[in-house]
């Protein structure tokens, strides 16, 4: 393991009865990077990220965050161990508003997870930490309005912004730019770059003018095996990877 | 000024609450206990229903448990001389559902949805089932009566002391509700109705939440039952029965279950009308189905929902053009109701036992049979054209009516939209 990796797979499988999904995956986010994951339809990118999170445990491996295990715990003491995710089909709070959304993670890293005794309105470190972050996400303005009446745009951005309310040290992204128009790619883009600084990050993508400009590492999956691992330049040079997937993109 | 106007309609609320009843006779007295006791089994009930997205189809359970508890403990005053003060009699039903809660709230969060629904059917069919053959605990098919010791003065014998009490307590518990909904815990509550998935991934344990919130709804039950034994002095199994915990359900989603007060509302509607009902119609529990069906087809907020939507869009609704839609649909639903009623009654009548008996009597003849204070043929021209007209006149100006109120409030939404978009 090296020293400065703060998330580490090892020979992570994992099957759903006969069908194997993900087959001995070895990989090491450093801190503070930006590392993407890539691969066509069906790699496994999205089982990946289930497993780091806790959806499900791994078939066989293990998941080191910060050296400790973390494979099979369920997500919320993974996440209380810092790392947070979002999620590729929007995963918010429809009918609460925007600031309850955030509210509600922000509570979370306060600790206030069975807290009846007092209002909520008295809390006023999570209540300023909330404000800001609906301001880091752009949302003010949409502030008191229900999660569900805003646009897709904005749901990804709180979704986002849910994702950091926890305070996570690391942060797992599930194709927060799908299905966007260029100007809110761009948005979006801006947005994960401001919100990670100091942060590690991992992120699952399509659009690779996003990740080659984004990221610091990127590792390709294809067919549920890793095929490599590098930096972008390296990753556009890598005679496999051109071969096995950017071969219809680059080329 | 906006916390004075919320305040007012809540202060004028207590005002009756507080100062109708002594004028009233001593069976409106208990039929107003009773309103309250439904009340808030049902706004405790719609905290794990409206709020925490949980439809549990036995709250019966906690509300049987709560009364048998405080019988338990009555009796243990009356025979033991336990010193116990009498008021306070409920916090055993308190305490009897925050127990049972707690136990069977661990297995029934343990699966979601119609599987949730299904376990707590079958925790109080249980409870149901077992009751009458426990004689020890639940007094067998009997059940358990006692007495209430007079304490600290008062002797609460009279229904109207009774009433008083179970005010206070109805007031403090539904104040603590709506207060639970004010703590950051009552707001996740309302994030793991929306969304329990998202719940689990920002750090919170969804099963150990949805439990607490499961007990406290049942704590709060418990308190309903036991203010329904204190008042009643006796209890049996049939509290556990899935009529109690189905009428719970039927309160709720009649008053508006996204609405903090709405459950009350339906609680105290429906106790009132089966009250002033029962004694007039035998048809009162189909005419209480026929209600829900119409509430739950069109005004499914039910009706919480339908006074905030007038109150959120106030401003915006064209009052002018809306109140003779409006007054003309109150109408033509008195003479539809009426028409429906008469023929109920009727038909209510025509296939009872005791006009089969007349028959018998007159050679199975077709005799006029009585309703409504005066006799009717029942094949007679006279008997079934005015109803019938009625319904038919009542429904014809209804549809119309209907549709110019459903685009009188297309133009309202429209409104609110653009306003919307004005704002962003």
């Amino acid at each position: 393991m090296s020293a400065d990796a703060v998330l580490e797979l090892r020979g992570i499988a994992k099957s759903f009865g006969p069908a194997r999904i993900l087959e001995g995956i070895d990989l090491s986010v450093r801190r503070g990077e930006r590392h993407a994951v890539i691969g066509p339809n069906g790699a496994g990118k999205s089982t990946l990220f289930n497993l780091i999170s806790g959806l499900f445990p791994p078939t066989a491996g293990s998941i080191l965050l910060n050296g400790r295990e973390i494979a099979g715990r369920p997500p919320h003491r993974i996440n209380r161990m810092g790392l947070a995710r979002s999620f590729q089909i929007t995963n918010i709070y429809h009918r609460l508003s925007v600031f309850e959304n955030l509210r509600i993670g922000v509570m979370a890293r306060h600790g206030l997870r069975f807290s009846m005794f007092r209002p909520v309105s008295g809390l006023r470190a999570v209540n300023a930490e909330s404000e800001a972050l609906l301001q880091r996400i752009r949302l003010e303005r949409r502030r008191d309005q229900p999660a569900g009446d805003l646009t897709y745009s904005e749901q990804r951005a709180l979704e986002i912004g849910m994702t950091l309310a926890t305070g996570p040290e690391v942060i797992l992204l599930d194709e927060p730019t799908a299905g966007m128009s260029q100007d809110e790619t761009h948005y979006v883009i801006e947005l994960i770059r401001e919100v990670t600084e100091g942060k590690t990050l991992l992120v699952v993508e399509h659009d690779m003018s996003v990740v080659f400009s984004l990221c610091d590492r990127i590792s390709v999956l294809v067919y549920g095996e890793l095929l490599a691992t590098g930096t972008p330049d390296e990753i556009r040079a890598n005679r496999a990877v051109q071969e096995a997937y950017l071969g219809e993109e680059v080329a | 000024m906006a916390l004075l106007w919320r305040l007012l309609p809540l202060a004028l609320l207590m005002a009756v609450l507080i100062g109708l009843p002594p004028l009233l006779g001593a069976g409106l007295q208990n039929a107003m206990t009773n309103m309250l006791i439904a009340a808030l089994f049902a706004v405790a009930f719609n905290l794990l229903m409206g709020q925490g997205g949980m439809l549990s189809f036995g709250h019966a359970a906690f509300y049987g448990v709560g009364a048998f508890a405080v019988m338990h403990l009555m009796t243990a005053i009356d025979r033991g001389g336990l010193s116990f003060p009498t008021p306070l009699l409920p916090l055993a039903g308190a305490a009897a559902g925050l127990i049972v809660g707690l136990i069977t709230g661990w297995f029934a969060t343990l699966r979601s949805g119609v599987y949730f629904a299904l376990v707590t059917l079958a925790l109080a069919e249980m409870l149901h089932s077992l009751a009458p053959h426990w004689e020890g605990l639940f007094g067998g098919e009997a059940g358990i009566s006692s007495m209430r010791m007079p304490w600290g003065g008062f002797l609460f014998g009279r229904v109207i002391e009774i009433y008083y009490l179970t005010l206070i307590w109805v007031t403090l518990c539904i104040g603590l509700l709506y207060a639970f909904t004010r703590t950051p815990f009552g707001r996740l509550t309302l994030a793991l109705r929306d969304n329990e998935e998202r719940v689990r991934f920002l750090g919170y344990d969804a099963h150990a939440t949805k439990m607490i919130v499961f007990a406290v709804s049942a704590t709060f039950a418990g308190v309903a039952g036991g203010l329904l034994a204190v008042s009643n002095e006796q209890t049996n199994y049939e509290l556990f029965s899935t009529h109690v915990s189905a009428q719970v359900v039927l309160h709720t989603f009649v008053g508006g279950s996204t609405v903090f007060f709405g459950p009350a509302i339906g609680a105290a509607i429906f106790t009132l009308f089966a009250y002033l009902v029962s004694d007039v119609s035998r048809s009162w529990l189909l005419y209480q189905g026929v209600i829900f069906v119409l509430v739950m087809l069109y005004a499914p907020l039910g009706i919480g929902g339908v006074v905030m939507l007038h109150l959120r869009h106030w401003a915006r609704i064209p009052w002018r053009r809306m109140a003779a839609p409006y007054a003309g649909a109150t109408a033509a639903t008195l003479l539809v109701g009426a028409g429906a009623v008469m023929v109920v009654e009727f038909l209510e009548v025509l296939f009872s036992p005791h006009y089969f008996a007349l028959r018998r009597r007159a050679d199975m003849g077709w005799p006029e049979f009585h309703r409504f204070g005066t006799s009717w043929e029942p094949f007679g021209l006279a008997t079934w054209v005015p109803p019938v007209l009625l319904l038919i006149l009542g429904l014809l100006v209804l549809l119309r009516l209907r549709r110019r109120i459903v685009a009188l409030w297309e133009e309202v939404h429209e409104q609110a939209a653009a306003e919307g978009r004005g704002e962003a």
